[in-house]
């Protein structure tokens, strides 16, 4: 494959990578065998390409002070970056067979279950969510649910309310959920069924604003995927808290299958359940409690 | 990530699990215990360590005292609290803290034994045969 | 169709009147944790906050408002938020120790003046552990202060939590020092080991 639009290269050694690769460690915890070594070299000299960077040292300065949000673009040239309906299913059917009959003992009949997806970004994540639940759960005609979508980025918030997406985003539904949940508008574009998207709220949220986020209280499940990981330490302390008061105690925290919240908060109690390691607020019950 | 981690297959090594948020450390002591023919697996602080015993199965844990966000100490106690299967894990802790309380605490915390950085070679490879036996 | 929508924010909390300063600093010794941590989430922006936030720290029993406590410190960012976190690093509990140190590592020019006296410090536990407060610096002003202090350290774990960081941040000017630290501590295999590996990375970047 070429690299188009890499310049001059600059010489990157063995040294440099492993350097490089222990600070991704110990600030995200992506780790990288040994054998991959060499698409972190190509990677990298793309990255020292693209920031105009004269050396190794002079890149891992910029990456170090976190300098126009380099490590995310570092990791992101790592990663397929896409989002789709169902991306990270685990995470889903995790929800589905473990958190919500969790949740549900703690709950009366009458009582809202309420999901959060921040950020949402163009909506696939909330409408994944609500088409899963329709889906997979047999009680999900007995209780209510409310789910919001919220991000940032208010151009994100207009296309996630519009609802339409092209083939690639819904290349893991079947057809049949796609025939049910979606209206054919143009070849390759479809949009999400009416009812569906007047179901979801999207909103704008700022993580770590805390006078934003004091509107968002009482959820039993916040979904939370690659973004704490890349803020910095500060601010990565202030969302965790954020995002701490808006969940119930017992609530549960869903990260991105490539984060932990090992380099994030130690807020959060560690579950493992047969498809997913979730974080939970403590507080649910009573022996838990300092 | 490794996968290795089913047991299973009797020549499969013994795996250890090496907890320090210092790189240098865990590299030394994977140079080692390589060596020595073990397996190892790595984590920076307690709440990466949690999250690798909850999903693979180690046969000792080697751990630091002070690590960011989730320390030894805490790691421990709630690692033995764990589900039965992970809670008996053995726990060799090796510290740069010296004092006689620091050592009480690991015990109570539940480490098998205490060793005080820095260890030679030797020390590190003694101990982790008397708590995981032959690699 | 069981998805409901609600428009308004009827499910957040009732908006608490904004309490003044003097209701909040009160309400950090409130026998409530959750009033504890409010109080603390909410003094995150008052520098006249310090000394109560620095003594509600001394007294503070549970993890999370203590994390609240110590990141309202590092909101307000300035010398005497460093000056109130400095205790926790001599404190027993290592829980306390670990959040102090990441605290700090998150303010790292307001750290950058302690750190003469704290790798001057008696105790050696202090030292080591300070030496990760420079790890968020940059190399220019990282590798002399590590440098400096691995000329005239006695203990080597403190030299080897020093080369840690240096392997990480250090650049090429830490050799001399590296190599100087490794022939006086010739007899201890470890220091050696780990003098080799920082040289080793740090002279990568020579290239």
């Amino acid at each position: 494959m070429t690299r188009p639009g890499a310049g001059p290269s600059v010489a990157i050694s063995q040294q440099d990578v492993r350097r490089l690769c222990e600070f991704l460690y110990r600030r995200t915890g992506m780790s990288f065998a040994d054998n991959k070594r060499y698409y972190i070299d190509r990677r990298l000299a793309e990255r020292i390409a693209a920031t105009g960077c004269g050396s190794f040292a002079d890149y891992f300065a910029m990456l170090r002070a976190d300098a126009e949000h380099e490590i995310e673009h570092l990791v992101n040239s790592f990663t397929v970056n896409e989002t789709y309906f169902d991306r990270e299913e685990h995470q889903l059917r995790c929800m589905t067979a473990s958190l919500l009959d969790e949740l549900l003992t703690r709950k009366g009949p009458d009582e809202t279950l309420r999901i959060w997806s921040v950020p949402c970004s163009t909506g696939e994540e909330p409408y994944s969510i609500a088409i899963w639940l329709m889906e997979h759960w047999r009680d999900v005609d007995k209780y209510n649910i409310e789910i919001v979508g919220s991000d940032i980025d208010t151009s994100a918030l207009q296309k996630a309310e519009q609802g339409i997406y092209g083939e690639r985003a819904l290349m893991r539904l079947t057809r049949d959920v796609v025939a049910r949940y979606f209206k054919p508008l143009s070849p390759g574009k479809y949009q999400i069924d009416p009812g569906l998207r007047e179901s979801i709220r999207f909103t704008h949220a700022n993580l770590v604003d805390a006078a934003d986020m004091a509107q968002y209280r009482d959820f039993d499940i916040v979904f939370c995927r690659n973004v704490l990981i890349y803020f910095d330490d500060a601010s990565r302390r202030i969302a965790a808290e954020n995002l701490y008061d808006c969940l119930r105690p017992g609530g549960f925290i869903c990260l991105g299958h490539s984060e932990t919240m090992s380099r994030i908060s130690p807020l959060f109690r560690i579950r493992r359940f047969p498809d997913a390691i979730i974080y939970q607020k403590p507080g649910a019950d009573h022996d838990e409690q300092q | 990530m490794t996968s290795n981690s089913e047991a299973g297959a009797a020549a499969a090594p013994r795996r250890i699990l090496v907890v320090d948020d210092s790189s240098l450390v865990r590299l030394y002591y994977r140079a080692a215990l390589e060596k020595a023919g073990f397996a190892v697996d790595q984590a920076i602080n307690g709440i990466e360590a949690m999250e690798k015993c909850l999903v693979e199965r180690f046969d000792l844990v080697i751990v630091d005292v002070n690590m960011p966000r989730m320390d030894g100490l805490s790691f421990l106690r709630a690692l033995r609290g764990s589900a039965p299967e992970i809670a008996s894990l053995p726990a060799l802790m090796i510290s740069t803290e010296a004092g006689q309380q620091d050592r009480d605490d690991a015990r109570a915390a539940g480490a098998n034994f205490y060793l005080v950085k820095p260890v030679s070679e030797a020390d590190l490879l003694s101990h982790v045969a008397l708590l995981a036996g032959a690699p | 169709m069981p998805l409901i929508r609600r428009d308004d924010n009827k499910t957040a909390a009732p908006r608490e009147p904004v309490a003044d300063a003097a209701a909040l600093t009160a309400a950090l010794g409130d026998p409530d944790p959750d009033r504890r941590w409010r109080a603390a989430r909410s003094l995150g922006s008052d520098a006249g906050a310090v000394p109560a936030l620095a003594a509600a720290l001394a007294a503070e029993q549970l993890p999370q408002v203590r994390e609240a406590i110590m990141t309202a410190l590092l909101r307000i960012g300035d010398a005497g938020a460093v000056a109130a976190l400095l205790p926790s690093l001599r404190a027993q509990d290592a829980a306390l120790r670990a959040s102090a140190i990441e605290a700090l590592q998150a303010m790292p020019e307001a750290t950058l003046p302690f750190m003469t006296a704290l790798f001057a410090d008696a105790d050696s536990d202090v030292r080591i552990l300070a030496t990760e407060l420079v790890r968020n610096m940059p190399a220019e002003t990282a590798t002399p202060l590590l440098c400096d202090l691995l000329a005239h350290e006695p203990h080597p774990n403190v030299c080897a939590a020093a080369i840690d960081v240096l392997a990480e941040v250090g650049t090429p000017a830490a050799i001399p020092a590296l190599q100087a630290c490794a022939s006086r501590f010739a007899e201890v295999s470890f220091l050696r080991f780990v003098v080799a590996v920082a040289i080793d990375q740090i002279s990568g970047a020579e290239h």
